[in-house]
């Protein structure tokens, strides 16, 4: 190897020691910081205590129609209130359902999000300052680790849940309200983004003497009018369908606090690679 | 200890001419087995590894030391049972892979970290249970409930370990971690003893206080009192420090932890090894993956097994009774046996070959240069592989394989197989495409190949000759693809290139030019998407997991906007 090419290698070993030992720490710190921030959003609370989680009301509904319109409370993970109107088509009866007094709606998706969150912390409490990483690798591994926490966190917010008809029919989120639901009514609520969504499907029932042709539905996070399926030997066709949705700023913050977080792993995870290529380059 | 690669069982299982039997030529270095769960059988005496790269490993025990499966589920119906990323435990029937039922807590359903199994000696059917008790211990790693008394149950959480009555769950005695180290699981060992150890692989016996054993007259005089006892006697430990320690714990007793000599090649032991190759290195970058195994039947062998991400296996046989020193030093457990994957392949003979080793020789080197790219091209019986020179060889594939499988008169002949070198990259060759392979409207005569120096460069397969370089890259080149069939002209005759600094190029073959080139991603690239019709290109970056539908961004390009370069 050339003199010049051996005190190239020599200053770039020294680069990457200061790669290892300062600026990994550096960003390891940037990310904590972010991701307690994340975390606060979510509101966790201390294991065994009865905290007082904020309360907050969100208003859905629709600007051009108004068949729809729901009064959510969220309370952390759980709906704990949901008022709904409803106006039935063909008829201006309203109808009004909400949560009975006992009963809480987990959202699943802020549950499995806020876990993720909570993982990618533990990774990155794992190596505090005064903990010495030797190798590149070693650092990827972790970027690795965390990257895959927030990707899930993230694709929990944006992918609701694909559900068949039976399926929403049996969630049992029916049978939660008073006054109970008829039977040609279900609902169903999902985080999509950072919007609270309420879904309402409006069914009759298909006559054994119908001329239709009875083709069960699939799983859909929404599903359209037309949309058959079949429950305890009866079945049902979707008539109308009504969505509305309300933006949780909150859970806006943590999507934004998800990229930047990403976005600083991977940049890490380049810097590192920088330096493996050129280590790629062997004395040939 | 012997290894047995899973692929060669495959040879039992043979029905039908349709199976196709792969052969593996693994070269002298070891694949990485980063393992990360282990299995004790009871039937064979092998232990089984699985890997975080996918693969199972099979490994031998030695015939003085027989051990047995510990039993999980239960046996006769054959049950699944599994948790996850989710609130709840799925019950699935082991044969038909059904889940059965689920088992979701009433009172705030959240992912379940970890659970043990208790049996009852009253029936052999699950009970269901509506009660709970919280017992606020967080972060807990794992359960274990004790075999010996079938009364207690042995809690392991990151920053201590806790044994509760398996009763009434109170708790009866607390135990912190030290020195930083988290805990990462442990098990009862005896009726009065547990082994609980670390995420750095290092484990510790310890001799429970009277008050957490039933049979004692104190059991349970500790419920209700304030937190954490004094720390129980430490009997043996099993410790992986690089430098002699002497520790003092609470109690005064001294601890003295050093390093078993596991490495004997100490040049690459994990830790001098990095200062050579900081990057590539196998220091240990997973946590090791520890398990007790206890045997249920004659000889009845306790056993702690280890495996760690270099590969390796290691193997501590606990016993029963204490040693002899005197209370106020904890002896240091030796290891039984220790084995790793690359050590297995060392000591074959002859070592296990790489596919063109005998036309990679360095002068003065015991290694051969490395393959690092290959493409097969069944239609000319052709086999290209890149090295890590950026020497590209093209061998006759069924001559070259027989080379290394078979004993003949051809090992004595000189450059045999007959074989053609293409040099022009400098450095590692990362990829390698036959698009004819891929389509038939490319030209046959065309070979491509990208590498670390982020040139592609397209060979003519026939006479070698290099026929144009591409440097519009600004990275290494990652991935060569094929355009889909039914794209627009133009578009049909490049190939498409993907590169280490996110960029993602339209190479012309019949132009010898960049049509396209989309820099300036964030993330690196996962997934290319076609839409012919519209001409459009659609690259789906940033997310880790391409199956599913999240991802940060989407970059929209056309051919036809940009003109060429």
């Amino acid at each position: 190897m050339s003199a010049a090419s051996q005190a190239e290698r020599a200053v770039l070993e020294e680069e990457f020691k200061w790669l290892l030992k300062e600026e990994v720490h550096a960003v390891l710190k940037q990310l904590k910081d972010i991701l307690k921030e994340a975390s606060r959003r979510f509101s966790m609370p201390a294991a065994g205590v009865e905290s007082q989680l904020k309360q907050e009301n969100f208003i859905l509904g629709s600007s051009t129609m108004d068949q729809v319109k729901g009064v959510l409370t969220l309370q952390g993970e759980a709906l704990t209130q949901a008022d709904i109107n409803l106006k039935i088509a063909k008829s201006n009866q309203v109808m009004h359902f909400a949560f009975r007094d006992d009963k809480q709606w987990k959202m699943q998706q802020i549950q499995d999000a806020r876990n993720h969150v909570n993982q990618a912390l533990q990774l990155l409490n794992s190596r505090d300052e005064t903990y010495h990483f030797k190798t590149g690798a070693e650092v990827n591994k972790l970027m690795d680790a965390v990257m895959m926490q927030l990707t899930r966190a993230r694709n929990r917010l944006t992918t609701p849940a694909s559900m068949t008809l039976p399926e929403l029919a049996s969630s049992g989120l029916i049978k939660m309200f008073a006054p109970p639901m008829p039977g040609d009514l279900m609902v169903n609520f999902y985080i999509n983004l950072s919007k609270l969504c309420l879904t309402v499907y409006q069914l009759h029932v298909l006559q054994p003497s119908t001329t239709k042709n009875f083709k069960p539905a699939g799983s859909s996070v929404l599903h359209n009018p037309g949309a058959m399926f079949e429950v305890n030997n009866t079945k049902f066709e979707v008539s109308h369908v009504h969505k509305v949705e309300c933006v949780v700023p909150w859970l806006n913050d943590t999507l934004v606090f998800f990229t930047i977080s990403l976005q600083l792993c991977q940049q890490l995870k380049d810097k590192i690679s920088v330096f493996s290529s050129y280590w790629n380059y062997g004395p040939f | 200890m012997e290894k047995n690669m899973l692929h060669e069982n495959s040879r039992e299982n043979m029905s039908g001419n349709s199976l196709v039997l792969p052969i593996v030529l693994w070269g002298r270095h070891a694949p990485t087995h980063c393992i990360s769960s282990l299995l004790v059988m009871d039937d064979l005496a092998t232990i089984i590894t699985g890997c975080h790269d996918g693969q199972i490993c099979l490994w031998d025990m030695t015939a003085d030391l027989e051990f047995y499966q510990f039993t999980i589920g239960t046996q006769r119906e054959g049950r699944l049972l599994c948790n996850g990323h989710y609130p709840e435990i799925l019950v699935v029937d082991a044969t038909s892979l059904e889940v059965l039922y689920s088992l979701v807590s009433k009172i705030s359903p959240d992912w379940i970290s970890s659970m043990s199994i208790i049996r009852s000696h009253r029936t052999q059917e699950p009970v269901f249970e509506e009660e709970s008790k919280p017992i606020y211990c967080q972060g807990c790693q794992t359960i274990s409930f004790c075999t010996f008394t079938q009364l207690s149950l042995l809690v392991v959480c990151s920053k201590y370990w806790r044994v509760f009555d398996a009763g009434d769950y109170s708790l009866l005695c607390s135990v912190p971690s030290e020195n930083d180290q988290a805990w990462t699981g442990g098990d009862f060992i005896a009726a009065d003893k547990v082994i609980i150890w670390t995420e750095d692989g290092c484990s510790y016996i310890y001799k429970l206080p009277a008050t957490c054993l039933p049979a004692s007259e104190h059991f349970r005089t500790d419920v209700g009192k304030t937190a954490e006892s004094s720390v129980p006697p430490l009997v043996y430990s099993i410790a992986d420090r690089a430098d002699k320690q002497i520790e003092e714990d609470s109690e005064g007793a001294d601890t003295v932890c050093v390093w078993p000599e596991r490495y004997p090649d100490h040049e690459n032991a994990p830790e001098l090894l990095f200062l050579h190759r900081p990057l590539e290195a196998p220091l240990l970058i997973c946590p090791p993956v520890t398990r007790f195994f206890y045997g249920r039947r004659e000889p009845f062998h306790k056993l702690l097994v280890q495996g760690d991400s270099g590969g390796r296996l290691s193997l501590w046989s606990i016993p029963d009774t204490s040693p002899l020193q005197p209370l106020s030093s904890t002896a240091e457990l030796q290891v039984s046996s220790t084995v790793s994957l690359q050590e297995a392949f060392d000591k074959l003979t002859p070592l296990p070959a790489g596919i063109i080793d005998q036309l990679s020789v360095i002068p003065g080197s015991e290694e051969p240069i490395k393959v690092t790219a290959s493409v097969y091209i069944p239609s000319q019986g052709r086999l290209v592989c890149g090295r890590e020179d950026g020497s590209i060889v093209l061998v006759p594939a069924t001559q070259t394989a027989i080379v290394q499988l078979l004993q003949g008169e051809h090992m004595l002949r000189r450059g045999w197989p007959p074989h053609r070198t293409l040099r022009g990259h400098r450095n590692k060759v990362t990829c390698l495409l036959y698009p004819h392979q891929v389509s038939p409207r490319y030209d046959q005569r065309s070979l491509v190949s990208g590498g670390v120096d982020f040139s592609v460069i397209v060979w003519d397969i026939f006479t070698g000759e290099m026929k144009h370089i591409f440097c519009v890259h600004g990275g290494e080149i990652t991935q060569l693809l094929v355009p889909p069939e039914n794209c627009s002209t133009r578009v049909q005759h490049c190939v498409c290139s993907v590169a280490s600094d996110h960029s993602v190029g339209l190479l012309s073959l019949r132009e010898r030019k960049c049509i396209m080139l989309a820099s300036r991603h964030l993330f690196p690239i996962q997934v290319i998407k076609w839409r012919p019709c519209d001409d459009y290109l659609v690259i789906l970056h940033g997310s880790m997991e391409t199956h599913g539908k999240g991802f940060s961004g989407l970059g929209l390009c056309s051919p036809s906007c940009f003109s060429g370069f």
